[in-house]
């Protein structure tokens, strides 16, 4: 897979990366057991800080999305399924006022912005 | 101070009335990329030319790798890179200065001498004097890093280099540094590529350090808020770096605690139009700002 870092946004580097691994994920581009590269691998692919990809690792490590094999590499093994509902529903709070509030000055109505909403997941398609 | 590379403590230096360091307090973990930034004239230069050893401060106290470099300066000298004036023997070709850096550094390598040199691009046949302002910085780097330095102190490594060779200069820090546990100190105000190698962020100016931290804790606890409402707070709270107005929207600058700031705004009736990180380089603004008041931010961990 390819990941892209961008540093004009205030978005911390490491979840820039764990969210492009998750959407990967999610589309169906990673699959169970597929490997990513190494975190010295990445690191100097990107031109950026080694800590900052090892922390993303950990994190999806922590969420269950990735393990590590110590000396062997990082593996995905599944979809996010340790968070909690909360946990998950307060991660994207702040996505979902953005987009709120956005709508609203565009005044789109709420059913068109649910529909937006429907088909960006649809869009995705099954991959679990 | 054995996990520090870099310590100092109210240091000053002072030509005549310009205080150039004036009061400097700065902890450089061991094993970091460290970004030292700060305007043109912000004191960093000079810094740098204490922590070597090349110039003496007037008080307070300094250390590299616990050595004082007043006192012990070359045993700083054998254990650190210095790419400070990018001044070598202009009769001396690449190839000479090789041979002549050689003898001083007991972890020199020829054959990172020999991988840089092809990473650079650089013709090490060729005088001091006759290559470019940019090739020349390039020599320089080549020979702090090939003398296998705990740590490599860099001055605005990248100025005068193309983006090319920018990048790949990058790749080469990255690589060769971050992963040995080396210490990397660079001074800069290209923000962009400081905001990706770097782990930790020290913004001078004035000749104070108005804000040390890790980048990751500034990127999660810096906030600028846009709300509307009628009668906000101008400052409510010590987060709170930077209030403005402006056609029935206030905006806040937040160092932490922004998303409490928020839920105190919505229930004095405030609707929030934004709640956004702020990146390096607008971070920087807001602390070195032209015209403010310098006081020192905290940074939450």
């Amino acid at each position: 897979m390819i990941i892209r870092v961008h540093t004009g946004q205030g978005t911390p580097i490491y979840l820039q990366i764990e969210s492009q691994v998750k959407h990967a994920i999610a589309a169906g581009a990673l699959k169970l057991d597929d490997a990513l590269p190494s975190v010295r691998k990445l690191a100097a692919e990107l031109r950026i800080n080694p800590n900052t990809v090892a922390r993303a690792y950990q994190n999806l490590e922590r969420d269950g999305i990735l393990r590590t094999v110590p000396g062997g590499g990082c593996y995905v093994t599944g979809q996010s399924p340790g968070l909690l509902k909360s946990e998950k529903l307060r991660r994207l709070r702040p996505m979902a006022t953005q987009l709120a509030v956005e709508a609203k000055q565009l005044r789109l109505a709420r059913a068109e912005l649910l529909q937006l909403l429907e088909d960006s997941y649809d869009d995705l398609g099954e991959a679990q | 101070m054995n996990d520090l590379a870099i310590e100092t403590h109210s240091l000053h230096k002072h030509y005549g009335d310009i205080r150039a360091v004036d009061g400097l307090d700065m902890r450089v973990p061991r094993g970091a990329i460290y970004g030292f930034l700060g305007r043109n004239g912000a004191g960093k230069t000079t810094t740098i030319r204490l922590l070597a050893g090349l110039s003496h401060a007037n008080c307070g106290q300094m250390r590299v790798f616990g050595l004082d470099p007043r006192t012990d300066s070359v045993a700083i000298l054998a254990r650190t890179g210095w790419v400070i004036d990018k001044v070598l023997v202009p009769s001396m070709t690449g190839n000479d200065l090789v041979r002549f850096n050689r003898g001083f550094f007991p972890r020199w390598s020829d054959a990172h001498a020999a991988k840089y040199a092809e990473v650079f691009e650089l013709d090490m046949t060729r005088k001091f004097r006759q290559l470019s302002t940019g090739n020349q910085t390039k020599l320089c780097l080549l020979l702090a890093l090939a003398q296998g330095a705990e740590m490599v102190v860099l001055d605005e490594p990248t100025a005068g280099m193309d983006p090319v060779v920018t990048d790949q200069l990058l790749r080469v820090l990255v690589e060769d540094f971050a992963n040995e546990g080396r210490t990397l100190f660079l001074s800069s105000h290209h923000l962009s590529e400081v905001e990706r190698i770097a782990e930790w962020v020290g913004i001078i100016d004035h000749g104070r350090l108005l804000l040390e931290a890790r980048l990751d804790d500034m990127r999660a606890n810096f906030r600028r808020v846009r709300v509307v409402g009628e009668a906000l707070p101008l400052a409510a709270s010590a987060d709170v770096l930077k209030t403005g107005t402006g056609e029935g929207t206030t905006e806040y600058v937040l160092r932490a605690n922004a998303e409490a700031f928020v839920a105190t705004l919505r229930t004095q009736g405030a609707t929030v139009l934004e709640e956004s990180p702020l990146n390096l380089s607008e971070i920087f603004l807001e602390v070195v700002g032209k015209g403010k008041t310098n006081v020192p931010v905290e940074v939450l961990a």
